[in-house]
């Protein structure tokens, strides 16, 4: 007998509920009469059984939270993205950098301050480092 | 800008975070990969928000991580130094005689440990079926394949999972 004859595939769409009234009809017809698709019906029944029964797995613990420091192989290129978007909700940034949240306002303080003494010209800082230049830390 | 009634990718990872890493668990068979195919899925969830519609969210988010799952095992493909271990032989049928019986207590460690070694493309279909609950009509669409084929992946995916745990 040739594999055609047997159910195959419908099998497991026997399963699942997806095969139309008349092909449920022709696959349990067979079945009735063929020991072999009885044996592959019980084993792909007790595999479907098994992976339906697995648990769910929770993520380890703070991994939300520390997706905006991601460091993975995976959506290398687009983690910039990620973090870009994360760091301009308020929420997020909290959770993930408190530290550097505390910290930034004094960093722009400075940063102004230098900005407006590098106005003046004539100290070498100035002329090492263009005017415009700290600013950009501010963007 | 994110349609109306559309969730923040921060909301989607609050409300069905253990859903998503439960599905990038099962499709990757680890939890390094786990949490990178997470990250990627976030990604474009942040990306795609604004052409989500209404709808099952769990199924939405099953089918990007699926497509993100699969465009990382084709770049791997592509570059074998990042290929994992496979086991080539596993696709081959079962010896003859082989054992029917089942440890009917199978740990869901052996049964990962059999998910992952199916070939990709089965193990895809098998865990939006089974873990996710989609229907065939909806992971052929989701991966872009015609119904008998789901059919036949889930088939063949179910029955060469079996046939792993009977060896183990």
């Amino acid at each position: 007998m040739s594999m055609s004859a047997h159910s195959g595939d419908l099998l497991s769409a026997l399963l699942d509920g997806e095969l139309t009234p008349d092909e449920e009809q022709a696959v349990r017809a067979h079945l009735s009469t063929c020991e072999q698709c009885r044996r592959e019906l019980r084993l792909i029944s007790e595999g479907r059984t098994l992976v339906r029964d697995l648990p769910a797995v929770d993520p380890p613990f703070g991994f939300y939270e520390r997706m905006v420091r991601p460091r993975h192989r995976w959506a290398r290129a687009g983690v910039a993205a990620l973090a870009a978007g994360a760091a301009a909700s308020v929420g997020v940034m909290a959770l993930a950098a408190p530290r550097e949240a505390t910290v930034s306002p004094h960093v722009a303080q400075l940063v102004d301050a230098h900005t407006a003494s590098a106005s003046t010209s004539g100290d070498p800082i100035s002329e090492i480092t263009p005017a415009a230049a700290p600013v950009s830390f501010k963007g | 800008m994110a349609g109306e009634g559309a969730p923040t990718w921060e909301e989607v990872a609050r409300s069905h975070g253990r859903f998503l890493y439960t599905v990038a668990y099962r499709l990757t068979g680890n939890r390094e990969d786990a949490e990178d195919l997470v990250q990627e899925v976030l990604l474009r969830v942040r990306r795609g928000l604004e052409t989500y519609q209404p709808g099952s969210m769990e199924g939405w988010l099953s089918r990007i991580a699926t497509n993100a799952f699969l465009d990382e095992v084709r770049r791997r493909r592509r570059r074998p130094e990042d290929l994992l271990p496979e086991d080539p032989d596993w696709v081959l049928p079962p010896a003859p005689g082989a054992d029917d019986a089942l440890a009917a207590e199978a740990l869901p460690d052996d049964v990962q440990a059999a998910l992952r070694r199916l070939p990709e493309d089965f193990r895809a279909a098998v865990v939006l079926c089974d873990v996710v609950g989609l229907s065939y009509q909806e992971i052929g669409e989701a991966l872009g394949i015609p119904v008998g084929t789901v059919r036949s992946r889930i088939h063949r995916g179910r029955a060469l999972l079996r046939e792993g745990l009977t060896r183990a």
